[in-house]
């Protein structure tokens, strides 16, 4: 069991992480930052939920929490692979290079402060491909224009 | 030694409520688990390398629609029966079967054995990649009848995710595009972010009332509302109608209801048209279930059901006073899907005026569509206090609504794809002067989007009334008239307002000339393809006719809500 005064401190602390995690995953661009973010929500979820729990003395809130770090944890592997596929497309990990898919009416942000062309290729260690090479796009030139 | 003895009294129990009680209910479930086993199995093993995966996710897929059908058939209520909610909680109240959960089910099986062999026969996912695909849309499919099922926040929360993260998965089906990588991660972005932001609306909403426990939940809140008088809560008020509106975030993004909506138009368009199908209908099958068990979990205490024991009486008298007491929580949550409802509706019908892709035309529509279900829920939860008869009817009505987009909207999609394969464009006007070549398609195409319309001849038509059935039903009987009017007019004027952009469609397709460079015929109603369009379009057809025996079926579904 817990105390009211110790259940308002860590309930405090849960909403702490949880409100950093929102505000940085809709301000952040970079993607892996983003992920972070959404992570850092869930452990001030796990921070009050595990508050709640003592508060009540049972185990309901602890069990759910174990729910929530291998549910997140799953979520942050499928993502990443997105990342890395993206990082591997465009070298960037800045979430406004991919605005292709968006209302044909809208005209794209553009932001002054992104360099205007990357200078370095970039380069990353490199694994030989699993599988069928996949064929050429053949709708590629259907797109709208990309960034 | 005495603890030892409770141990195992314990684990007897257990073994007892697992194996006895609970599994023979969860039959369709296992069948689809048991499948992705062997999925597993046959991308690993060379001696299953022979196998089609498709064949072999079909096979399980049929079984467990045999398994949710003969679960159906049981039901007390089948044939004519006193429809008497037939409430079973299951897995230590994790999971709860009743008629809601056995409709549901039979619909999304159903879903799948009409969607492998259109997946198939479309061939997005090619014979190197369907373990992986039919492997992610079954562990998803599997997910959303727990949805379906859930009677406890730790399910709603894990059913959620297990629906999600395989969906994340296949909007980057197609590797090779760059248009599919940036709808995966813009889908996966959002869908962490909400997730996040449902949690913590249910740790407040579990921490303040001490459970997650559905009912129990229900109770508490009913005696948090009966110990304090009325408008004087104060702080745990405001934090319970926070934690409400948070988890609400979570659901309206699997709903894609406004202001929720933003990933949907984006990840259609870039997802293949056979990923957009299965995100359409199944998992906003199960996102409306889900809707419908919280607002009624949490808004409608449950009553031990009769003859269960002799305090039945005793029981169901205190349900009722919890219900009374509970009237506050229930006007809160009519308040705010009924308001969704109306800028969802509006807002999909109005944005899909200017699309030129037609998947992102269909993205808008789905959307507009979820916007007529949530009235539907809106409509049930408000009658659900007072008139609990015709709260039931309006549940049925969301239940028939939800079978009659299956044909319609997975009919949709299935054009989309086969039309893709033969003409190498998803933009209407590549569409032009489709009649001159392909009158078959044209007509299964007019069948399927007239019926999204909602005009008379056809399946549409009838989910429509009954959805505005309903709601003519909650202004005359519930408290929330006003609010329940303007959802009828909201209703009425965004059918009206879905015409245009719709027979826009068939429009292009029948009076715009062919152009030059256009090959013989694009599609034709006698091959694989035409016969999967077919039947599709024939249900929709024939639903329109014959649509007493699935609104029975439907009404069934609503004796979940007494």
């Amino acid at each position: 069991m817990m105390s009211l005064p110790m259940l308002h401190n860590a309930l405090l602390v849960g909403a702490m992480l949880f409100s950093l995690g929102l505000v940085g995953i809709l301000t952040r661009r970079n993607l892996i930052v983003m992920f972070l973010c959404a992570e850092l929500m869930l452990q001030g979820v796990s921070v009050s939920l595990v508050a709640w729990s003592r508060y009540h003395g049972d185990w309901g809130g602890q069990v759910l929490v174990i729910f929530v770090l291998t549910v997140a944890a799953c979520e942050a592997a499928v993502a990443l692979v997105f990342v890395l596929q993206a990082f591997a497309r465009t070298g960037r990990l800045d979430a406004a290079a991919w605005q292709t898919l968006r209302e044909a009416t809208l005209p794209r942000v553009m932001d002054s402060k992104l360099p205007a062309d990357d200078t370095l290729a970039p380069s990353w260690p490199t694994l030989s491909p699993a599988g069928v090479l996949p064929p050429g796009d053949p709708q590629e030139s259907l797109q709208r224009e990309h960034v | 030694m005495n603890s030892v003895s409770d141990l195992g009294s314990i684990v007897s129990r257990s073994l007892h409520d697992t194996l006895a009680l609970s599994l023979p209910l969860f039959r369709p479930e296992l069948c689809l688990a048991v499948t992705v086993v062997l999925l597993l199995l046959c991308r690993m093993l060379p001696v299953l390398k022979m196998l089609d995966s498709a064949w072999v996710a079909l096979g399980g897929a049929a079984f467990a629609l045999f398994y949710a059908w003969s679960d159906l058939r049981g039901l007390p209520g089948w044939l004519g029966g006193d429809a008497l909610a037939s409430r079973q909680e299951i897995f230590t109240g994790l999971l709860v079967f009743d008629s809601l959960t056995a409709y549901i089910r039979l619909l999304l099986m159903a879903f799948l054995v009409l969607y492998i062999p259109f997946t198939k026969v479309s061939g997005i996912p090619d014979r190197e990649d369907g373990a992986d695909f039919y492997t992610l849309v079954l562990g998803a499919t599997l997910g959303m009848c727990l949805m379906a099922s859930a009677n406890h926040l730790l399910m709603v929360f894990m059913a959620v995710e297990m629906a999600s993260v395989p969906s994340y998965a296949l909007a980057g089906l197609l590797k090779g595009r760059r248009a599919s990588s940036e709808a995966a991660i813009k889908y996966a972005v959002y869908g962490a972010g909400a997730s996040g932001i449902m949690l913590y609306g249910m740790s407040l909403l579990a921490g303040l009332l001490g459970s997650c426990h559905l009912p129990t939940m229900a109770r508490q809140l009913a005696g948090l509302a009966g110990a304090i008088p009325a408008g004087n809560l104060g702080g745990v008020e405001m934090v319970l109608v926070l934690g409400g509106l948070m988890l609400a975030v979570g659901l309206a993004f699997k709903l894609s209801a406004v202001p929720f909506h933003f990933w949907c138009p984006d990840v259609f368009e870039g997802a293949a048209a056979e990923v957009g199908g299965f995100l359409s209908v199944a998992s906003k099958t199960a996102a409306v279930a889900l809707l419908l068990r919280i607002a009624f979990g949490l808004g409608m205490p449950v009553a031990v059901l009769p003859g269960a024991d002799s305090s039945s009486a005793l029981a169901g008298q205190a349900a009722a006073l919890q219900g009374a007491l509970l009237g506050d929580a229930r006007h809160f949550m009519v308040a705010t899907i009924g308001l969704m409802a109306a800028l969802t509706c509006t807002l999909g019908n109005l944005a899909a005026y200017g699309q030129n892709n037609m998947k992102r035309l269909l993205a808008y529509s789905t959307i507009a569509h979820a916007g007529y279900l949530l009235m539907g829920v809106a409509a049930a939860v408000a009658l659900s206090g007072s008139h609990p008869a015709s709260a039931r009817t309006a549940v049925s009505a969301v239940a028939f609504y939800l079978a009659t987009y299956l044909f319609m909207n997975l009919g949709a999609f299935a054009i989309v794809a086969f039309l893709r394969n033969a003409l190498r464009s998803e933009e209407i006007a590549s569409y032009a002067g489709l009649i001159r070549t392909s009158p078959g398609i044209v007509v299964a195409t007019g069948v399927v989007l007239v019926s999204l319309i909602g005009l008379p001849p056809l399946a549409g038509f009838w989910s429509k009334f009954l959805i505005f059935s309903a709601l003519v039903e909650a202004i005359s009987l519930s408290a929330e008239r006003p609010l329940m009017l303007v959802l009828l007019v909201v209703g009425g004027l965004n059918t009206v307002f879905s015409l245009y952009y719709y027979l826009r469609v068939l429009k292009v397709m029948t009076f715009d000339p062919l152009p030059a460079d256009r090959p013989g015929e694009a599609l034709s109603l006698v091959s694989f393809p035409g016969a999967i369009v077919t039947a599709l379009a024939v249900p929709v057809v024939m639903l329109g006719i014959f649509w007493s025996g699935l609104y029975a079926c439907a009404q069934l579904a609503g004796a979940f809500a007494s």
